[in-house]
């Protein structure tokens, strides 16, 4: 037994190959990523149509561009820095940016004055009695993020959610580490606020 | 070290091991302040729960687009056929 014939290729092969028009080629990078890219989308976008397109997008773009992947960054890295750009660059098209940065008053987590740690509930977000314990769960955390605008919901998705440094998602989203770190921190801050109505009555409930 | 120094390294560093002397510093004053550990805990407890769903899997169907979308299944080359314009919002 040949230990080399069943070892499976590498990206860089894979590349390689479909980069000399074999359709197998990229049509095994395209079966080892789809997941990812997938996933990745449908975090992004909260939509599965819009994750199917955004996944579509993702690898015609990469079809096309294959000759400019300089390979100095993983293949991976280079996927998800298409997805986020696609997102991203799409949503900046339908509505023109704030001014103001929208979750800058979350580098103060709460006010520092004694007793008054917990911020106040945003208006519009759900009081305790308006939830449903546990089994409501998945949808407030689906609208929490769904509010959370898609430059956070990307730092947060990539850092807390699939695992990337700080460094590799920075690279992947083309921005510096400290904004990255900036991000994060408003982020996570931002989604405390909105399931801290939901935490609370759930601790409440369990005690 | 006050709150907002504490507040500031716990999110840039919530997984990490609290052992330089910086960390040690933030450390006793996690002990001191009941506030700190409470807001570092639920901000523990949100990325915990964001964690913890399960990753959406790819439906059949949307694979067999996307290989019918790249011209794939039937070994074709050039520049894939593509529908209208795709958006993300």
């Amino acid at each position: 037994m040949n230990a080399r014939a069943t070892k499976p290729p590498t990206d860089a092969q894979l590349i390689r190959a479909a980069r000399g028009g074999n359709s197998t080629a990229f049509a095994s990078l395209v079966r080892r990523y789809e997941e990812t890219v997938y996933r990745f989308a449908f975090k992004m976008c909260r939509n599965r149509e819009r994750a199917e397109e955004t996944l579509q997008d993702t690898f015609i773009n990469v079809f096309r561009k294959l000759d400019s992947f300089d390979g100095k960054s993983k293949f991976s890295t280079w996927l998800y820095t298409i997805v986020a750009n696609n997102c991203l660059m799409r949503q900046r098209r339908r509505k023109l940016d704030d001014l103001v940065d929208p979750l800058e008053e979350f580098d103060e987590p709460y006010s520092l004055e004694k007793g008054q740690h917990r911020r106040q509930i945003p208006d519009g977000a759900e009081t305790p009695d308006e939830l449903l314990l546990s089994k409501e769960l998945r949808t407030v955390l689906d609208r929490a993020i769904e509010r959370l605008p898609l430059d956070y919901r990307a730092v947060f998705i990539l850092r807390d959610i699939e695992g990337h440094s700080n460094e590799e998602t920075a690279r992947i989203l083309t921005i510096s580490v400290e904004a990255t770190k900036s991000r994060l921190r408003r982020a996570r801050a931002f989604l405390r606020d909105q399931l801290h109505p939901y935490l609370a009555a759930d601790q409440r409930a369990l005690e | 070290m006050n709150c907002r120094k504490v507040y500031r390294y716990i999110c840039d560093n919530l997984d990490e091991k609290l052992d330089s002397p910086r960390c040690r510093q933030i450390r006793r004053h996690l002990d001191g302040c009941p506030e700190c550990q409470e807001y570092l805990k639920s901000i523990k407890l949100t990325v915990k729960l964001y964690r913890a769903a399960p990753p959406p899997q790819i439906p059949a169907a949307t694979h067999n687009r996307l290989m019918k979308v790249l011209n794939l299944e039937l070994g074709k080359h050039g520049t894939p056929a593509r529908k209208g314009s795709r958006a993300c919002r």
